[in-house]
């Protein structure tokens, strides 16, 4: 798994990586302004599944910038500020999601979908779980808060979005790869 | 939508201030805080004002952070606060395990069934709330001026300067120039797609029916995207980005100011390390003061 290629980091990690920042800031902003309705405190963020599609189609180093900075620009157009757990915690979940890039053969291929919400959902959770878990120590949380608070629901609606939208960006993506020969 | 940065230039002594200086003395107060785990009040209230002064300092418009602060209060009075006086849990061991006057029982029901408990509400679990509620706001208030007082566009260079690698910069850069671009077509997306006859307001379905109605916003934007980075990469790739060190247009220069600034933020640390674990000082303890206040 941990070829050369899986862990490159030449111009094309540098442009899709600042892309894939760009539409999950875009993206979270958009969400503020078109809420999906949540059950409880479960929320649902639809550019999470933009950060895995491009983890798992330009790789680790893709999803690990894409989710750092993305976090870090949504919440900066928005005014809140600069939460660097959240934002290492979101940069987790795409890094953990790209290891599955060199798995990936054919994007339309019901198993490398399969593989790619796999990985997506263990990216999901190595990442919220870390800012979870980091916002008990900063914050001052006790563990069922920090667990049944935060990691559960950013868990669940991510996890959710995550496995409806994923399929379809790939297999669109399957189609534009396919027009454009690279 | 259209992304419209908060940041404003008001010519004060924050917006002075280096950026790497600003993020420097936040860490230096996350981790004197977190690291020694300081719960003391004495230690707190100090940092807490000094927080606050910086905050006052960046003079930025109740109106523009009114969202904000809102949220904030409702976390931290709410979810945080009423958590820690009811639970007493999330800090040192010793809220729950002194003994402490109760205050008051709080009957707690399970609604629509007949299960409840009665929870003591101590003096030590509401002093423990207020320290927690100072604590955490120490923090966040020194986080909330950044997106209104620093310059999108010297992040990258303000993380390039305190030593991340030029391309990690560069992709920080590019990411802030291309925010508004993709917002842009993220707009014009949502106005093609109503044109068609898409109904954005009134997504009806399931839970998971209304989040795959979102794909038709979604994917032109992405797939667009993704044939737009091939260009921008074939472009850097005939100026050889990447071949040698890049020079920065923007220069950042520390004023004397700065070091003051990251000395005292170093000392903090310091301190808070050396009493916690030089002394003993900085664990949770509930003030004489605060008992008789309450119990007489």
């Amino acid at each position: 798994m941990n070829d050369k290629s899986t862990w490159e980091f030449g111009t094309r990690q540098v442009v899709y990586g600042a892309i894939g920042a760009a539409l999950y800031g875009v993206l979270s902003l958009a969400t503020n302004y078109f809420p999906l309705p949540a059950a409880g405190n479960v929320t649902f963020r639809p550019a999470v599944a933009v950060l895995i599609f491009f983890g798992a189609a330009y790789g680790p180093w893709v999803g690990l910038l894409a989710g750092f900075i993305g976090n870090t620009l949504g919440d900066a157009a928005m005014g809140w500020g600069f939460y660097w757990n959240w934002s290492l915690g979101n940069g987790l979940m795409g890094l953990v999601a790209g290891l599955v890039m060199p798995m990936i053969k054919d994007f339309k291929a019901r198993s490398d979908i399969l593989k790619a919400i796999g990985y997506g959902v263990a990216g999901i959770a190595v990442g919220m779980l870390f800012a979870s878990v980091t916002e008990k120590f900063i914050g001052g949380l006790d563990w069922s808060t920090a667990l049944v608070g935060y990691f559960t629901p950013a868990f669940i609606g991510n996890t959710l979005v995550v496995v409806i939208l994923l399929p379809i960006l790939m297999i669109a993506f399957a189609g534009v790869a396919a027009r454009r020969g690279r | 939508m259209l992304v419209t940065w908060k940041y404003r230039l008001r010519d004060t002594f924050i917006q002075r201030l280096d950026p790497r200086t600003r993020f420097i003395y936040m860490l230096c107060i996350i981790f004197a805080l977190t690291l020694p785990d300081i719960w003391d009040f004495r230690i707190i209230l100090p940092l807490f004002l000094i927080s606050l002064t910086l905050y006052l300092l960046a003079r930025i418009e109740w109106k523009d952070v009114k969202r904000v602060w809102i949220f904030i209060g409702i976390f931290v009075f709410f979810i945080v606060g009423l958590n820690a006086v009811l639970s007493g849990r999330g800090g040192p061991s010793s809220v729950t395990n002194i003994v402490s006057p109760v205050l008051f029982m709080l009957p707690i029901k399970i609604p629509f069934t007949e299960i409840g408990w009665d929870v003591p509400i101590t003096i030590s679990k509401l002093w423990f709330a207020m320290n927690q509620i100072a604590r955490m706001l120490t923090m966040a208030i020194l986080a909330i001026p950044i997106p209104y007082t620093m310059n999108p566009n010297i992040y990258g260079t303000a993380f390039k300067r305190m030593g991340v690698s030029d391309k990690v910069s560069f992709t920080m850069d590019l990411a802030f120039r291309f925010l508004p671009t993709f917002a842009r077509d993220f707009k014009i997306t949502i106005d093609a797609q109503r044109a068609r006859g898409y109904e954005l307001d009134k997504l009806k379905g399931g839970l998971a029916a209304r989040i795959r109605r979102l794909a038709p916003l979604v994917i032109p934007v992405v797939m667009q995207s993704t044939v737009t980075g091939e260009e921008v990469i074939d472009a850097m790739d005939l100026r050889a980005f990447g071949t040698a060190p890049r020079t920065w247009l923007k220069n950042l220069q520390y004023a004397p100011r700065d070091y003051a600034m990251i000395a005292f933020g170093v000392i903090i640390f310091t301190t808070c390390c050396v009493l916690k674990w030089g002394f003993g000082i900085g664990g949770f303890f509930v003030p004489e003061f605060f008992t008789k206040l309450l119990i007489g």
